[in-house]
């Protein structure tokens, strides 16, 4: 366990990045890392992870999106490690009710739930898993280990500006933005049992922001849901879906958001020029992870947290 | 079949949430749904729907199958009924017996799976390329695909999991 340890005491952590962050949400992972190397939070890649599985293994079965997801519990176990940090929303779903479901100390409720894990056991046994020794698996979603974080972020942030300023590029860019947040519908509902913040009205992200001196507008539609997945399937629900959500941020007076899901960040940000095209709108928006802008309030270089790799330029911050 | 319809509606009542029976059709979940103006039917008419034991109805409806588990209903309810999460079993037991009212979510998530059967991971340009293919849109979303390939965010080799011979016999035995 020794070298799991680093500087500050803390034990590292396991992150999972799931599939997205390896492609369109690659500046989420990309600005996360930089984010917890910042921040002195040791974390090491789940080795070998695999797909959890997400809506299409959840719709199918319940068996299935469990196994896939325990997979990578279990890996991170082999690696010493049972706190695991899962950024993508979709999979911190699944792999948090995986948990549930294989932890030892675990209260199943009934036949149904025993059955399942059960059956999650021996699919794992199946793929040449050991699974005989105590399970105690904590997975964290980024806002809700960031939150257990803020005060580091806080010390942070005022260490940077007693000391030297920020960069000039960040000092502009901040000064402009009038970010409203974003939480979408995932992260907060009974299932998956945000458990430090209020499911109609959370406040978690805006707290987040504040201590790196942000301060966020309110906004009506927080926890409206996107459309995530069936944007592939039936695009122009998401695209209603969607267009309520920027119309909204528009009347709070925003000129960009802040999200923290991959879905919902490519449905604000690429789908934006669709958006406009179906309902006659200009919008221009820019969507924001909460790592990146995290990052450029504690001295990141807007290019090292991949600002650039966004659809809608956040350039007209420094423009108008 | 019939066996298995009510097979269903018994293991509602007994585990999945027994709360079912307070429903009392306030429809406060169809209200939050974002989806209930394309549901053929609605939040609330599936509660009652299950409530009167006609699950066949709700199999043969699109509603279960667009759900997006968003979970709003179920927040929301002031009888404390897990709309969604009986949404979803019924939805599983649907797959089980291969009853899927929309063809293309069927598709997508078949596709999807066997994807993942074959490298452990999903990959979404083979996703949405081979989901143009079957539908036959083939420049759906093109506009789209130019631009992740602008912002370099995709990668154009699949990862593959090194071990992933049991992540394929699993996907393989629920697909």
């Amino acid at each position: 366990m020794q070298d799991t340890i680093n500087k500050n005491g803390l034990n590292k952590i396991a992150y999972y990045p799931g599939c997205s962050l390896n492609s369109t949400a690659i500046d989420f992972n990309i600005s996360l890392k930089k984010l917890l190397d910042i921040l002195d939070i040791g974390y090491i890649e789940i080795d070998d992870w695999n797909c959890c599985g997400t809506t299409p293994a959840q719709n199918v079965s319940s068996e299935l999106v469990y196994t896939l997801s325990a997979r990578n519990l279990i890996l991170a176990k082999k690696m010493g490690i049972q706190e695991i940090l899962c950024p993508c929303v979709s999979c911190y779903n699944k792999l948090y009710k995986a948990a549930y479901y294989i932890n030892t100390a675990s209260k199943l409720k009934n036949k149904k739930e025993e059955q399942m894990r059960d059956t999650i056991i021996a699919n794992l046994k199946d793929m040449g898993f050991n699974v005989e020794e105590e399970l105690n698996f904590k997975v964290y979603s980024v806002i809700e280990f960031l939150y257990l974080k803020k005060k580091i972020i806080g010390e942070k942030y005022n260490e940077i500006n007693a000391g030297r300023e920020n960069l000039p590029a960040n000092r502009v860019l901040l000064e402009k933005l009038k970010p409203v947040c974003y939480y979408g519908c995932a992260l907060l509902r009974p299932d998956s049992a945000l458990r430090f913040d209020d499911f109609e009205k959370p406040t978690s992200m805006e707290e987040i922001l504040e201590e790196a001196g942000i301060v966020c507008k309110n906004f009506q539609f927080k926890t409206e849901c996107c459309g995530a997945i069936l944007s592939l399937t039936h695009k122009n629900a998401v695209l209603k879906l969607s267009n309520m959500i920027l119309d909204s941020a528009l009347e709070s007076d925003a000129n960009c958001l802040v999200v923290f899901c991959p879905l919902c960040q490519q449905n604000l940000d690429l789908r934006q020029d669709q958006i406009n095209k179906l309902y006659k709108k200009n919008y221009h928006l820019p969507v924001f992870y909460i790592t990146q802008l995290l990052g450029i309030a504690l001295g990141l270089t807007p290019r090292s947290v991949m600002l650039d790799r966004l659809f809608v330029s956040p350039e007209f911050i420094k423009n108008d | 079949m019939d066996e298995f319809y009510s097979s269903i509606q018994r293991d509602i009542l007994k585990y999945i949430d027994p709360g079912i029976i307070n429903c009392y059709q306030c429809g406060k979940c169809t209200a939050g749904c974002p989806l209930s103006d394309i549901f053929e039917y609605k939040p609330n008419q599936i509660m009652m729907l299950v409530q009167a034991g006609r699950i066949e109805s709700i199999i043969n409806s699109n509603s279960i199958f667009l759900c997006l588990s968003c979970e709003i209903c179920s927040s929301r309810c002031p009888q404390d009924v897990h709309i969604a999460k009986i949404m979803q079993y019924i939805r599983n037991e649907a797959w089980k017996v291969d009853k899927i009212k929309v063809a293309s979510i069927k598709r997508f998530y078949k596709l999807f799976l066997k994807e993942v059967g074959i490298t452990g991971r999903s990959y979404e340009p083979g996703l949405i390329a081979g989901l143009n293919l079957i539908s036959g849109k083939l420049l759906n979303d093109m506009d789209i695909a130019v631009k992740i390939l602008g912002k370099r965010k995709i990668n154009l080799i699949p990862e593959f999991v090194k071990d992933r011979k049991g992540i394929s016999r699993i996907v393989k035995k629920y697909l």
